[in-house]
């Protein structure tokens, strides 16, 4: 455990360093973010939403900024990670991959507390700005005093799982900027950050319920804008848990596999 | 010039084929596709394609399938037109090349031309496939003045170019592509009418847009191909273009050669 926290600790140390080393990391912390919040707000502009609008049959008019503001938290917390993954490609240019994997550190450990690191300085900025705006834009019910702690919880957990499992895929992928884009976007777009995944038909269903950023908002939804009481969400909550139980397993697998592929072709080190 | 530029031309499309298989190309079509798979989504599924009442009058036209995936696509080419020019140079600083270019007595003209021209290829390419595909989501081109909508495409990428001379010195100050190349394009996706006409923006914000050629750039595209107008009709628009591409041409020479000492003096001396 001693050993557990001590590695934890090195890692953030060093995202931290690695991140913060000039001012312009602001940008992507927090100038981002929340102009693609303004712009999808704005993207609804030409469609009727009074209430009548068939926009009511998801969610009401006013409750639209509060859809989107969700979203995009749940979004930016999962996309940290997607950023974060992708940056692994540079401990393989950078040869410090090969150090990492020769060391005797438990795998799992440098993958999970590299996801909390980055998530963690990922999403700060952010935050407070969504808790801020959250207060202006009113409209919400929340099921309790503790449901947002809980909504942070349930994000924080399925964004670390879901990034431990793409720093394995991207282990297997040399170019991993391609990864990057086919995993970023459709995220974007299917997982309900923008649009409820409530409307979609049923092909873009199937391919919402494989990210569990879908679930994850579900959630949140329920707890922040819906007042929901906790009896109520334990379907979903059940569904998330074994979501992301199955992304681990699968996370673990792979970490196995990929290591045996990188040690017998050798290809630790970029090229 | 003209060797410069074939050179150039010829080793560019060589690196794009066999250093980075595709997955700059394949990353701006699937941008563009995910453009139209949203407009398409929020249009039937979501709002059962009912419109604000304003819409038509600031668009131009009732046809928002039309309008929003025409936005996507244009963006796309904008996007791939900016980040393939402005990070020619830094490309070269980061693989090691740049001291090679820079020592070559080669017009510097001729190089961003070979660039540009390597960069049309590839653009019209996912430019054709994102609007075939927009075209299977709804894009109706049965009105498009062809020739004018070819020559506007032909004015932007110029316009483009000049804007990425300017973004292409800001990177090498910044010796960064990442933080100042994604910058731009979340401002310009947000201030543009890529997906909404501008004037839904907050009066402040307008001016905003004015300054990127994105705007005019699309506004008179969009003329052309849905509503089938011809050149000349859209001349205010290409006025509107040549006055910025002038401006952003006058500061990236500028910026570019300062920036070329700069770097020759922080680097090789």
């Amino acid at each position: 455990m001693k050993q557990l926290t001590a590695l934890l600790w090195a890692e953030i140390q060093k995202e931290h360093r690695h991140s913060f080393h000039s001012k312009m990391v602001y940008f992507s912390l927090l100038i981002w973010p929340a102009i693609m919040f303004v712009t999808a707000y704005y993207s609804f502009a030409p469609f009727r939403t009074g209430a009548d609008s068939p926009l009511a049959r998801f969610l009401s008019a006013e409750q639209l900024p509060l859809f989107l503001l969700t979203g995009y938290l749940g979004y930016i917390f999962f996309w940290c990670l997607v950023q974060s993954a992708w940056q692994m490609s540079f401990e393989r240019q950078a040869g410090t991959m090969e150090m990492i994997f020769i060391s005797p550190v438990n795998r799992l450990a440098f993958l999970y507390g590299r996801s909390l690191s980055s998530l963690v300085e990922g999403v700060w900025l952010f935050f407070c700005f969504t808790l801020l705006a959250l207060l202006f834009v009113g409209g919400m019910h929340p099921s309790g005093w503790w449901a947002i702690p809980l909504a942070f919880f349930v994000l924080l957990v399925s964004a670390i799982v879901w990034g431990g499992f793409l720093s394995v895929l991207f282990l297997f992928s040399r170019d991993a900027s391609f990864l990057y884009t086919v995993l970023d976007e459709p995220m974007l777009i299917f997982s309900g950050v923008r649009l409820p995944p409530l409307a979609f038909p049923l092909w873009a269903k199937a391919i919402s319920f494989c990210f569990p950023l879908t679930y994850a908002l579900q959630l949140v939804r329920g707890l922040l804008m819906e007042g929901a009481p906790l009896s109520a969400l334990a379907p979903e909550l059940a569904l998330l848990a074994s979501v992301l139980l199955l992304l681990v397993l699968v996370t673990v697998v792979l970490l196995k596999k990929a290591e045996k592929h990188m040690k017998e072709t050798g290809n630790m080190v970029m090229y | 010039m003209f060797r410069v530029a074939k050179a150039t031309f010829v080793r560019n499309t060589l690196v794009m084929l066999r250093a980075y298989p595709w997955s700059f190309v394949i990353g701006h079509i699937l941008a563009g596709v995910y453009t139209v798979l949203f407009a398409y989504f929020a249009y039937h599924y979501v709002f059962a394609g009912q419109l604000d009442s304003r819409f038509q009058h600031l668009a131009g036209t009732a046809d928002y399938l039309s309008y929003a995936i025409l936005g996507g696509a244009f963006y796309a080419f904008a996007v791939s037109t900016l980040m393939n020019v402005s990070r020619s140079l830094i490309t070269e600083l980061r693989e090691g090349t740049l001291e090679a270019v820079l020592l070559t007595p080669s017009l510097r003209r001729g190089y961003f031309l070979g660039n540009v021209a390597q960069q049309v290829m590839r653009t019209v390419f996912e430019f054709s496939i994102i609007v075939l595909i927009g075209a299977l989501f709804g894009l109706n081109l049965v009105h498009t003045h062809l020739w004018s909508a070819i020559a506007v495409w032909i004015l932007s990428t110029g316009a483009f170019f000049c804007q990425a001379l300017v973004l292409g010195s800001l990177m090498l100050r910044f010796r960064d592509t990442y933080i100042t190349q994604n910058t731009l394009f979340v401002i310009m996706a947000f201030v543009s009418g890529v997906t909404f006409p501008t004037p839904y923006l907050p009066e402040w914000l307008q001016p905003l847009g004015a300054i990127m050629p994105l705007s005019p750039a699309l506004d008179a595209f969009r003329q052309c191909v849905i509503q089938g107008k011809p050149l000349v009709a859209v001349a205010p628009q290409l006025l509107h273009m040549a006055v910025l591409s002038l401006a952003y041409l006058v500061i990236g020479m500028w910026g570019m050669r300062r920036m070329e000492k700069r770097v020759v003096e922080s680097i090789f001396a």
